[in-house]
Parts: structure tokens; sequence; C-alpha cells
């Protein structure tokens, strides 16, 4: 087993799972935290990544596939999808990703699930397979509620504006258009309007 | 430093010629900061593009009764008051005239107005008599670069935490860009309606540390100082901005010392608190109601998961934004940087990313006006002086609509 990646939340390893390449996710006890607070999130947010996994690969959202789940240390293991972060990829190609992403960000929400964590880190692209991937379901939640898709859209809005300034105007234009074919175009201007509600409660923002 | 004022005639060769003299000269500012409860005004001078000295720091800050929060008035009020004491003993402090003084800068927000009206006029008052420059400045940018002035910070991600603000930054492509923010309340806020509804002093940081540290016994209900605020008023939470002034509350935290001897001693335990975090942004408010409830069987037990919880949403903010950016240094800013529980959690956080980690000093954790002449100090290596129409307050002015220049 090698590190990968010191995640946020969970330590990312590449492994072996009945001889195919995986990876395991471990969700480590943070010694910052008090032990009982610790262990609830742990807990949490493992049960929940790996049922949305599944729940949202059901609905055509491609997702890795999950192996197992250790609930006691907190570990998934599942498929290692080959390809890289969004993030990482040149601003052409975020750009020409955005309708798929903002397609799949609302197959989610039509089904009424909110991802809890979109940026342009959790989804990862395979060129060679042209397969766009979601991962990182640890803060998702099961709601119908527009105000919570509503926060969704407004995170990876944020992250656009500021991880990814240049290239905002155009990829929020696409992840929106891509959005509106798996919601609707009603459903879209419901939710944009919602976005603006939330930005005009944060601090100091210029009310309009 | 007589010899500073001559200095002025020197090279008049390319048009941003002043701005090019700027950065060879030793330069002396003056900065004002009246954006909630402080008043202050600080001497600072610069050397070079960049490297900077305080020469004076002098505050007086205004204190709301017990329970209750700042009056926006009553703070205007009081900083009229103190304003020409406090200029007064900054200069002498300094052994600086006016004079001296290249430039003056003012906090132009964001911030309470009329607190903020009365910083712009002392500001604009000097500069116009005195025909010196003035530069409005952002307070919030204001604790970034006094932060990475004294702590030496290169390129980090900056945790701002006061009663203003709760976000994470990196700076890209000339400005301050947001990771992660608060979705309601600020922590200073939380931290300052809580205490309030406890009854204590603002700034309210400070006692709940002290509370969250001693031990508790919930079987004396007497040991609640009376609340008089309800804690959901007016709450710029200025409050732990601050924290670090020795006069805070002095009143209630005897009072709960006297009790901690009074009572049997059983360890503060850990309430369930909820727990938002959405992404990079938290949010506060749910966190705030609960803990309030909490207070009413226990209070040390409530300050303690109060903190707990809060801080852990803020370490795990921290841990995403550091993991998305990269960043190889965090650096904690604002009033709430004062707390040790808060940078204990953060530095182990950053022992994890193997990530250096600063805090601003404790005494320039609060506001202070260093902050603001240090930002205008920097402002005038690349422009001038604002005209008089444009030295204006403006109550919302977030700091990722300001292009930084210099």
């Amino acid at each position: 087993m090698k590190l990968v990646k010191k995640g946020a939340e969970a330590d990312i390893y590449r492994g072996s799972w009945n001889g195919k390449s995986a990876i395991i996710k471990v969700r480590k006890p943070k010694g910052y935290r008090v032990p009982q607070l610790d262990a609830r999130i742990r807990r949490q947010r493992t049960s929940r990544e790996s049922q949305m996994l599944s729940h949202a690969r059901s609905l055509g959202v491609t997702t890795p596939l999950v192996y197992l789940v250790d609930t006691e240390k907190s570990a998934i293991i599942m498929q290692d999808v080959p390809g890289a972060v969004v993030q990482s990829l040149p601003d052409d190609d975020i750009v020409g990703l955005s309708a798929r992403m903002g397609r799949m960000v609302g197959i989610l929400h039509r089904s009424g699930i909110m991802h809890g964590d979109l940026t342009t880190s959790n989804f990862v692209y395979d060129g060679k397979q042209d397969a766009l991937y979601m991962i990182d379901f640890g803060l998702s939640q099961n709601t119908c509620k527009p105000e919570d898709h509503a926060v969704d859209m407004r995170l990876i809005k944020e992250i656009l504006n500021s991880a990814h300034a240049r290239i905002m105007a155009e990829s929020w234009k696409k992840l929106l258009q891509g959005y509106a074919r798996a919601v609707g175009y009603e459903r879209r201007a419901k939710i944009v309007r919602l976005v603006s509600v939330i930005e005009g409660r944060g601090r100091y923002a210029t009310v309009v | 430093m007589a010899g500073m004022t001559t200095t002025t005639t020197t090279t008049t060769t390319a048009p941003r010629s002043g701005a090019a003299a700027a950065r060879k000269k030793r330069m002396i500012g003056l900065g004002i900061e009246s954006t909630a409860h402080t008043f202050s005004c600080a001497i600072m001078e610069k050397t070079g593009y960049d490297r900077g000295r305080i020469l004076s720091d002098v505050r007086h800050i205004y204190r709301p009764d017990d329970g209750e929060g700042i009056h926006p008035r009553e703070a205007s009020r009081h900083h009229v008051e103190y304003a020409p004491e406090v200029l007064a003993q900054c200069l002498a402090e300094s052994k600086t005239s006016v004079a001296d003084i290249d430039l003056i800068s003012y906090a132009a927000g964001p911030g309470l107005g009329p607190c903020l009206r009365v910083g712009a006029v002392v500001a604009r008052s000097l500069a116009s008599f005195h025909g010196i420059p003035i530069y409005p400045v952002n307070h919030a940018i204001g604790h970034i670069e006094l932060g990475k002035l004294l702590t030496g910070a290169k390129n980090p991600l900056v945790l701002l935490v006061s009663g203003g603000h709760t976000m994470l930054l990196a700076f890209l492509d000339r400005q301050w860009r947001v990771f992660g923010e608060t979705l309601d309340i600020t922590l200073g806020q939380l931290l300052d309606q809580f205490g309030r509804a406890l009854g204590l002093a603002s700034p309210c940081g400070r006692i709940i540390e002290e509370m969250a540290q001693q031990q508790s016994n919930d079987r004396q209900p007497g040991a609640t100082p009376a609340g008089r605020g309800n804690g959901t008023g007016e709450s710029y939470g200025g409050g732990v901005d601050g924290v670090d002034d020795g006069s805070s509350g002095g009143k209630s935290t005897k009072r709960t010392v006297r009790h901690r001897q009074q009572q049997q001693l059983v360890p503060p335990r850990y309430v369930p608190l909820p727990y938002t975090v959405k992404g990079n942004d938290v949010s506060f408010s749910g966190l705030l109601s609960a803990a309030k409830s909490a207070a009413k069987s226990d209070k040390y037990s409530a300050c303690f998961s109060l903190q707990e919880t809060a801080f852990a949403m803020i370490g795990e903010a921290v841990e995403r934004a550091l993991s998305f950016t990269g960043k190889r240094e965090l650096m904690v800013v604002g009033g709430v940087a004062a707390n040790k529980r808060l940078s204990a959690m953060l530095s182990e956080v950053c022992r994890r990313h193997s990530c250096r980690f600063f805090v601003v000093p404790l005494k320039y954790a609060g506001d202070c006006g260093s902050q603001i002449c240090w930002t205008g100090l920097l402002e005038s290596n690349v422009k001038s002086g604002a005209a008089m129409s444009d030295t204006f307050v403006t109550q919302s002015w977030r700091l990722d609509t300001v292009r930084v220049e210099y």
C-alpha cells in the first residue's frame, strides 16, 4: 500500500483488491478534535460516502466502484479510476468539461442528492476513455431542498471564481447549460436565483 | 527624523516618479483605525519597498456594558472623545511631529458607518490642513499585510478570523481570493453572542477560553452571572478583536474565578453540538443556538464544547483549503488568532500537511492602527494619495474586490 495523497479529510493509498488496482481511502483519527466529535464525523462520512458512491452510479453518474467498506477503521476500498483531477487540467479543457460536470450535478440534484463538496478537485477526467468521474461524497446528503442544491452550485462557483478566475465566466455558463439539461430551465433559473440570495448573505456582500 | 521631510523634493524624472521615489526613501506613515470598537493610531516607518517598523501603536477600546454588544452610535462617540488623546500619545511615543509624516491612511471599510466616519474625519482634517497625501485602506487587507510583515510569511493561505470576518484566502492574480468563508455569522460573533447570552462582558473570546479550561459543577445554577443581553442585537462581534487587552471584562473574570473556588470540581465534558461544514465553507448559526441551550445546564461544558466544535470546523475548512491550493504556509490573523486553543489545533493541522504555521503576534491580532498604516505605506509604493473627494467610507467593502497593485 502506497500513500498517494494526504487529503483534507482522509489519507488516500493505492493498493490492490482481488488482483485489481484499488484506492483505499482512510479517515484517520484527528488528534485536534475531541474524540467523540472525531468518531462521529469519521463514522458518518464513511458510511455516507460509500452509500452515495453506489447510489450515484446507479443514477448514471460515473463514480468509482466500491469494493469494501470498513466502518470500524473508517476505510473504503474502491476502484482506482485512471485520469487527473479537473483542477489540474489546462484552462481550455476545464471549459470543455464544464457542461458535462454541470449535467452530472444536475442528475444528482434531480434525484434528491446534494454532493456537498463540489470543487474542481472532486472530478477526475480520464482523457483516454473520455470518462469523467465524480468523487468524494463524504459531505453528501439526501435533500430535495432547492436551497441545498444552490449551496452546491455556489461552492463550485466560488471555486471557479478563486482558483480558475481567468475562465470563470465561460466555465460557469457552460456548467449551467449542462445543469439545465438535467433539471430543466425552470429549475435552473430558480437555483441561480437562490445562488445570488446566498451570495448576498455573505459578509459585506454588495447588496444589489 | 527631521531630515525626512526634505527628501520629498528629490527625483522628478518619470511620470510615476512619486511612486518611484517613494520606493527608495524612508517613509513615515500615520494609520488611523476606527472600524468597530477600537480607535487606534499608529506611526510606522517604511524603508525600501516592503521593510517596515512600528514606531508607536496606541489604542483606546470602547467597552459596552456586560452582556451587551457594540452600539454603533455609542462607539462612535467614544472614538470622537478619545481621538485627540490617542493621536497625541501616538505622536509622542514615536517622537514624531505631524510635519514628519509623509502619508496618512485610514480604514475606509468594512465596518460600522458611524465609527468609520470618525477615523475618516480625523484623517481628512490632518491631511488637508497639513497637505499630507491620504490613503483609504481596506481594514481586512490591513490584517493580512501587517500579519505578513510581522510573521515573515511569504505566500500563505490566510485564515482571517475576527469579529467581522471568517475567511480563508489565497493571493492569485493581483487579488486575494476567497477559498472558504462563513455562510452566516463569523467566529468572533459566535463567541461574542454566546458570551453575551451568558452575561459576559464583550469582547468575550478570552473569558470563554478561560472558562473552557476550567472545571465545572452543574449543580450550582447560581454560578451563571445574570445575563442581560439576549445576544441577538447588533453584533459586529467586535469583541473578539482585542481579546489581548488586559482590561477586558475584569469583573466577570474575577467572578468566575471565585465561583470555581467554591465549587466541587468536575472536568468539562463534551456536549455534542451541530457541526456544519459545507465544502470549504462553514456555518455557525445552528451551533450558536445549540450552545446557548447547552449553557443552561452547564456553562463550562458549553464553553468547552463550543470551542472544540467551532475550531474543529475551522480546522477542517483549513485542511480542505490547504489541500486544494497546495500552499506550504498558513497564516492566522484577526482578533480570534489570539485564542491559544485555536492556534494549537491549527498547528497540528499544519504538521499533518507539512506546512509552516504563522500566527500574528498577540498584540497585533486585534484591530490596530498599524494594520492600516502599513497597508497605506505599501500602497504608496505604486499610488499617489487619493483626491479628497475620493476619501470615502464603505460599510460593506469585501476584501476580494480590492486590486492589490504593489
